[in-house]
């Protein structure tokens, strides 16, 4: 239901005045943090972003990201512990590896490399968080609503 | 060179021996199909049983896509206790097989003392897609090699044709770079030179200088055809998973259907899933109904693999996974700075 919204959201894009939606993976341990420091210091950031929170940047599944996209996301970022912060200690470095490939394989398909988005956001980053938001919601604006990948519900 | 049949015979022998010898209790090989351009695989276990072996150039499957199935673990310890002793299989590898095996090792999928592997160094294997297409409107009833190792078949009015191998060699074949079994306990034939053409990165460099919206389409061209038989995952070797995350149910992550979305999907994750594992054996390709080219997006894996990590799987079964390992200084100017 809630995707189906989502997309309806997305054909109408343009006429409605289309807002980006933004999903964002964000690591317990400092991104989520990072995240809430934001918040809590009052610095303003776009209201386009949509926060999930995973234990590690190691928990994620390249799935996730393909899933958020199909459901109409119009991009993904996924943010973890800068390297050799991480609170399991290596989670994010072996996630860095499968980063690098999935957004390399996007790209080869041709999904703009705008859409999906990673970055590292320390526990004390609230600054660093907000002005990552605004870069990733604006170069989303640019490229427009998400279509390729867009799972269409009608039939 | 020595010739098919020799090493056929030879192959013969050795199985023969191996299983009276009780080194094996099994032996995987091929065996001549009713089908000309085709093999099919043989499960091996009596030994007046050996000269169904055939070595052709169409022996083209991947037996070690059978291994994790023969050793799977057994679901708990009652299992484990009535289960019998997993048996010592022999097997024919070619290069590919062989790093199929390898990367199966690594996994710990399979123990290397079940296995006695019988190394062939390939000369290439025929596409049989390719050799009907080479035959225009003509139709098979049997092929063969002859001296010069190109392809001989008779169609339906008795003549023959020959086909030039280098013509209708498979493309995993021809982008292959380590056509000789990396690792094997008996050879078979002699060394084949390895192969450095690079094809297999001109082709992905072909597909990446086009512009997106280009790759897009070419992308959903592929896509649009695939009716998701699941072919690819099952020829695999290297797809195991006891329950696969597209069979999956609680949650289904992706839809079962030919949705073109959920079709992109299956074949992005695929193609993430192989990566850092995939031996380029050609497995999928040759399964396709639908002469896809599944392997578009792997290739462009594996060269990136290489590049990033240094890393090629199944060169050596002891080496390190690239997506189990990481070091401090991966390369991440792909991430995003404020």
């Amino acid at each position: 239901m809630q995707s189906e919204q989502a997309i309806s959201r997305t054909q109408n894009a343009q006429e409605k005045g289309w807002e980006p939606m933004i999903v964002a993976f964000l690591c317990n341990w400092c991104s989520y943090a990072g995240a809430d420091l934001a918040g809590v210091s009052r610095i303003q950031y776009p209201p386009n972003v949509r926060i999930i929170r995973v234990p590690c940047s190691g928990r994620i599944n390249p799935v996730f990201l393909l899933r958020a996209l199909q459901n109409g996301a119009d991009g993904v970022l996924v943010s973890g512990c800068h390297p050799g912060d991480c609170h399991y200690i290596s989670g994010n470095l072996a996630a860095r590896r499968k980063f690098a490939l999935t957004k390399e394989l996007m790209q080869y398909v041709g999904i703009e490399p705008e859409r999906v988005q990673f970055t590292w956001v320390s526990a004390s980053e609230g600054g660093r968080f907000a002005a990552i938001i605004e870069k990733v919601v604006e170069q989303v604006r640019k490229l427009g609503p998400n279509k390729k990948l867009v799972k269409s519900y009608d039939s | 060179m020595i010739a098919s049949h020799e090493i056929e015979a030879r192959l013969r022998e050795t199985a023969g021996n191996l299983l009276r010898e009780k080194k094996v209790s099994l032996f995987l090989g091929h065996e001549k199909a009713s089908l000309p351009f085709r093999t099919t695989p043989l499960f091996l276990t009596r030994i007046e049983e050996a000269e169904r072996l055939a070595w052709n150039p169409f022996c083209a499957a991947n037996l070690s896509v059978y291994l994790p199935r023969l050793f799977k673990a057994p679901a708990d310890a009652r299992e484990a206790k009535a289960a019998p002793r997993p048996p010592i299989v022999g097997l024919v590898l070619k290069g590919c097989d062989a790093r199929s095996v390898a990367v199966l090792l690594q996994e710990r999928q399979v123990q290397r003392e079940n296995l006695v592997l019988v190394g062939i160094a390939c000369p290439g294997m025929v596409d049989r897609r390719k050799a009907e297409r080479a035959l225009g409107g003509h139709e098979a009833l049997g092929a063969g090699e002859d001296d010069e190792k190109n392809i001989r078949a008779v169609v339906e009015d008795g003549t023959e044709i020959t086909l030039l191998r280098k013509d209708v060699v498979a493309d995993a074949c021809l982008e292959c770079r380590s056509p000789a079994p990396s690792m094997h306990d008996i050879l078979l034939g002699a060394p084949v030179e390895g192969n450095s053409s690079g094809l297999s990165r001109q082709r992905t460099a072909e597909f990446e200088t086009k512009p997106l919206d280009a790759r897009w389409a070419g992308f959903q061209g592929i896509v649009s055809r695939c009716i998701r038989c699941n072919a690819c995952r099952e020829a695999c070797p290297m797809c195991y998973c006891k329950t696969c995350l597209f069979d999956q149910n609680r949650p289904r992550w992706i839809g079962a259907g030919t949705d073109i979305s959920d079709v992109a999907i299956y074949h992005l994750v695929r193609a993430l899933h192989m990566s850092g594992r995939c031996t380029e054996c050609g497995a999928c390709e040759r399964a396709c109904p639908m002469g896809i080219d599944v392997r578009l997006l792997g290739r462009k894996m594996c060269a990136e693999v290489e590049d990033l990590y240094e890393y090629r799987p199944g060169e050596a079964a002891d080496a390190k996974p690239a997506l189990s390992s990481f070091s401090m200084d991966d390369p991440q100017d792909f991430m995003t700075e404020p």
